[in-house]
């Protein structure tokens, strides 16, 4: 053997043995999509105007508490729009001190004054952070919920600016996983005053109508068989936040209820209170909706139970929430696909029929036409399939339906190089060289011809990519693989293999 | 072997004016039919309703699925037969405007009508069985089996519902109970029991269920948009670079735009929706017959070098007549794959590998016949003769 056909030899098997390692075994390396496998995929978006809004009315009760502590006097506190508010009537003499007061308390607003009102905007770069951070709690407490709840392998990606992408494998009746994610999951504590009532009205009557000013009104939730409305205080005495642990139990009636241990600060304001309050109800509201009314029997310190005419499967999602915390902004959900098992597998089984009937045509139609020189194309068929295989692999690329349509039209071009390869030859060969300058002739004609046509459809494969979504970018990838493969196993292993079996002094080639 | 004895000696540049008309009426022809007549359907990638894949466990009809639609006010939505058997379907809801309120519930009112058209497609006893509280082993997941079966079997739970997922993977639906007793399922008395006192076989499964809404839709139709442009530009870019000929680069563009004006014409006659993988298949045909044209200009570039005194339109001729052979070779072992996979790729991939089909018939003849000509008009309209 020449030596440059030994070193050429060696490659080759290097990049065989090296595809072969990446692939093994294939169930582990080669992940399947969505659609192959069955599962949902969802796209969801954080509303990051609530994160905004949250801190307008934070900022807002702060700097009520900063002035009345320090004197200043003002008529009115208002939020214009989330990110804006002012203060109204403040008094001239006083500006300069109110000045100071917010050099000293804020960054990230912006004021000016215009007359006795001093208006407060949020400084963009705040803003976009605020936004930012919403965004990343929401993933972190998603991913939280999803991994309690139990998915395997689930994926959990920002998407842009405020979207979030979820793919849960396996999950095909989505309905439940779905609330579980979207609810904010706010957990409160509050005294009862009064109710349950009826409506609003009858609740309001002993207070003239009004709502008192250290009070709310929830409605309590149906779904906990709760269904009138309620006083309660404004100031919660414990939140989620308070919670150390959690878990799924009974109450004194075996019915499913949550457990929860308290840390040792919310343990000391949670016994304070109960004990304040003996006799008393003690609301549970989540998300704005009590969800039981619990009397005080007597003090409690550290530890308690939810209650609610739970489903074990509701306990059991409350429990997660809980664990998982709140989110800080409300979501919506843009997209929902879902493919259930029998899908996945039918695709599975199709995709391969197409694929396995391609292969074996277009190699039939190779050997049949080119006789021995075909099996030159066959070879180098059955590696580029190898390659792009291992190529999956290694970019730990998805392979999807439409990619799997890529790599059965792959096979169609991947025979190209070598149908110009070989028809170059066959032309020089007419035109009465030998068979060995043929072969040369063949491959550096036809060479230039191989590579602008396999660049300018992987020029619109990376925008396929770059522009695509999910399943496309498995399209674009495969087919990508497949042409980059091509340009070594049609041009280099073939030419290799007609190196290595025909002679220089050949006199006839079977092409 | 040889198809042709010798080098054929065709004079393709003479049907170029025929060839011209041809691809005008087919563009018209197509155009005419987008804008008055039934138009592009956009699918639900582009936000346009729900898409639900629905498999029976007795063969039923097109028609008896929409008396039973029509039943529920959604007669109009689009019902397509898919498998074999007359047992499976897919329908795609089209929109109603009264069911939106804004563009925040869109998704849902889409998820809502969806609903709607399960329910109205389910039998009246599974609905009665659902509302005593049992659940459809048909259309439950894995989760759910297992947290059902952990109840009275825990330790074996998850390998039971494993099982039951699988059957429904190899055969779609349960049609009956004995059946999950087979090999290699074998599940024994006390589940079936157990699972009989809980669920019931459902007359009908949800294979897949697909929604996209307002939001994402716009965003994904921006995105196609923009992966065409950026891909037609980067294409012409490179041909323009690599021909050193702005007559070259202009054939291209005009073929590109032929390539995708005439397979698109040709798509609007059937009743198939444009959705992304149509745009990545539209691409690769793109692509594709760019292969072809470019496979032609190397070898004019390269006749050019050889005989200078010759006239453009001979080489031309030439050019295409030596590689006649590859041209037909290439397109029909593509062709091949692609049939593979329009007759045995199932229906998820079958618009894909409908349009691919066009795409690579479409792409020899603009080969052939579009792209020489128009580095000829070119050079008539803007070079002076020497």
């Amino acid at each position: 053997m020449k030596k440059n056909l030994r070193w050429k030899l060696i490659l080759i098997l290097f990049v065989i043995v090296l595809c072969i390692f990446l692939i093994y075994p294939p169930k582990d390396k080669i992940k399947l999509g969505l659609d192959l496998k069955g599962g949902t995929h969802l796209v969801l978006q954080v509303m990051t105007d609530d994160a905004i809004n949250a801190e307008t009315d934070q900022q807002i009760a702060r700097f009520e508490e900063v002035f009345k502590k320090n004197k200043i006097t003002y008529t009115e506190a208002a939020k214009e729009k989330p990110g804006r508010f002012h203060f109204k009537g403040i008094n001239a003499d006083q500006e300069g001190k109110v000045r100071d007061l917010i050099d000293q308390y804020t960054r990230d607003w912006d004021y000016s004054f215009s007359g006795d009102t001093v208006t407060f905007n949020l400084k963009p770069v705040a803003e976009q952070f605020l936004r930012d951070q919403a965004v990343i709690q929401t993933l972190e407490t998603i991913r939280n919920r999803v991994d309690q709840f139990g998915v395997a392998e689930p994926i959990i990606q920002r998407q842009g600016s405020d979207r979030i992408v979820v793919e849960l494998p396996g999950i095909e009746d989505p309905e439940r996983v779905k609330n579980l994610i979207k609810v904010t999951a706010v957990l409160e504590f509050k005294l009862v005053k009064a109710g349950p009532a009826p409506d609003e009205e009858t609740l309001l009557q002993p207070y003239e109508g009004k709502v008192p000013e250290d009070a709310e009104v929830v409605k309590g939730d149906p779904k906990r068989g709760h269904q009138g409305y309620y006083l309660v205080s404004k100031v919660a005495s414990i939140t989620g936040k308070d919670l150390r642990t959690v878990r799924r139990g009974t109450d004194e009636w075996n019915n499913p209820a949550v457990h929860f241990t308290l840390t040792p600060e919310g343990a000391r304001r949670f016994e304070k209170v109960t004990g304040e309050n003996v006799g008393k109800q003690l609301a549970i509201i989540l998300d704005g909706k009590l969800q039981s009314a619990p009397v005080i029997n007597s003090r409690i310190s550290d530890s308690g139970i939810i209650q609610g005419r739970f489903t074990p499967e509701e306990a059991d999602d409350l429990v997660v929430i809980l664990k998982a915390g709140a989110l800080p902004a409300g979501i919506k959900y843009l997209e929902e696909r879902t493919v259930g098992p029998t899908l996945g597998a039918d695709s599975i089984r199709q995709g391969l029929a197409a694929g396995l009937v391609a292969i074996f045509t277009v190699m039939a139609f190779m050997l049949f036409y080119y006789k021995l020189s075909g099996i030159n194309a066959v070879i180098a068929l059955f590696l580029n399939e190898l390659i792009i295989f291992a190529a999956l692999s290694y970019f730990k690329a998805t392979l999807t339906l439409p990619g799997i349509a890529g790599i059965i039209l792959g096979i169609g071009m991947a025979v190209d190089a070598n149908i110009l390869i070989f028809e170059r030859i066959k032309e020089e060969l007419a035109l009465g060289k030998n068979v060995f300058s043929a072969i040369n002739n063949g491959f550096s004609r036809a060479f230039s011809a191989i590579f602008d046509s396999n660049l300018t459809t992987i020029i619109s494969a990376i925008f396929l990519f770059q522009f695509g979504t999910g399943p496309i970018k498995g399209y674009a990838i495969t087919i990508s693989c497949s042409l980059v493969a091509n340009l070594f196993t049609a041009v280099f292993v073939s030419r290799f293999i007609f190196e290595l079996i025909v002679p220089n002094n050949a006199k006839r080639l079977s092409i | 072997m040889d198809i042709f004895k010798k080098t054929p000696n065709i004079d393709w540049l003479k049907f170029k004016w025929i060839a011209l008309g041809l691809t005008t009426l087919i563009i018209l022809a197509g155009i005419l039919n987008i804008t008055l007549g039934k138009g592009l359907k956009m699918g639900v990638d582009f936000g346009e309703g729900t898409l639900i894949r629905i498999k029976f466990k007795e063969p039923t009809s097109v028609s008896d699925i929409r008396k039973r639609l029509n039943e529920v006010g959604l007669g109009s939505s689009i019902i397509q037969e898919t498998g074999k058997n007359r047992t499976e379907f897919q329908i795609r809801t089209v929109e109603i405007k009264s069911t939106r309120q804004d563009q925040n519930e869109e998704l849902e009112s889409h998820q809502i009508l969806a609903n709607k058209v399960i329910e109205a497609l389910q039998k009246k006893e599974d609905q009665e069985k659902l509302a005593q509280g049992l659940l459809d082993l048909n259309n439950i997941d894995h989760k759910t089996i297992a947290s059902l079966l952990s109840q009275v079997f825990p330790e074996k739970s998850e390998e039971l519902a494993q099982k039951i997922i699988e059957f429904r993977r190899q055969n779609g639906l349960i049609t009956d109970w004995n059946s999950l007793k087979k090999e290699p399922y074998s599940l024994d008395d006390k589940v079936l029991s157990f699972l009989q006192q809980k669920t019931f076989l459902g007359s009908m499964t949800v294979l897949s269920r697909e929604t996209v809404g307002p939001q994402v839709g716009k965003d994904l139709r921006k995105k196609a948009t923009q992966a065409i442009i950026w891909s037609l530009i980067g294409m012409l870019v490179y041909i323009a670079f690599r021909f050193k000929g702005v007559e070259y680069g202009a054939a291209a563009i005009f073929t590109l735009f032929q390539d995708v004006l005439v397979s698109l014409s040709i798509y609007s006659f059937t009743n198939r929706e444009i959705n992304l993988p149509i745009i990545a298949a539209l691409l690769t045909i793109v692509g594709y017959s760019i292969n072809d044209t470019i496979v032609i200009f190397d070898r004019i570039r390269e006749l050019k070098r050889l005989r200078r005194k010759e006239p453009l339109e001979k080489i031309m001729n030439l050019s295409i007549n030596l590689n006649l052979t590859r041209t037909i070779f290439t397109s029909a072992t593509t062709f091949l794959a692609v049939l593979a996979l329009f007759l045995f790729g199932g229906k998820v991939i079958n618009d894909f590998a409908f349009i691919m089909l066009i795409g690579s018939i479409e792409g020899i003849y603009s080969t052939f016949f579009m792209s020489c000509p128009v580095v000829l008009f070119w050079n008539k309209l803007f070079k002076k003769k020497k």
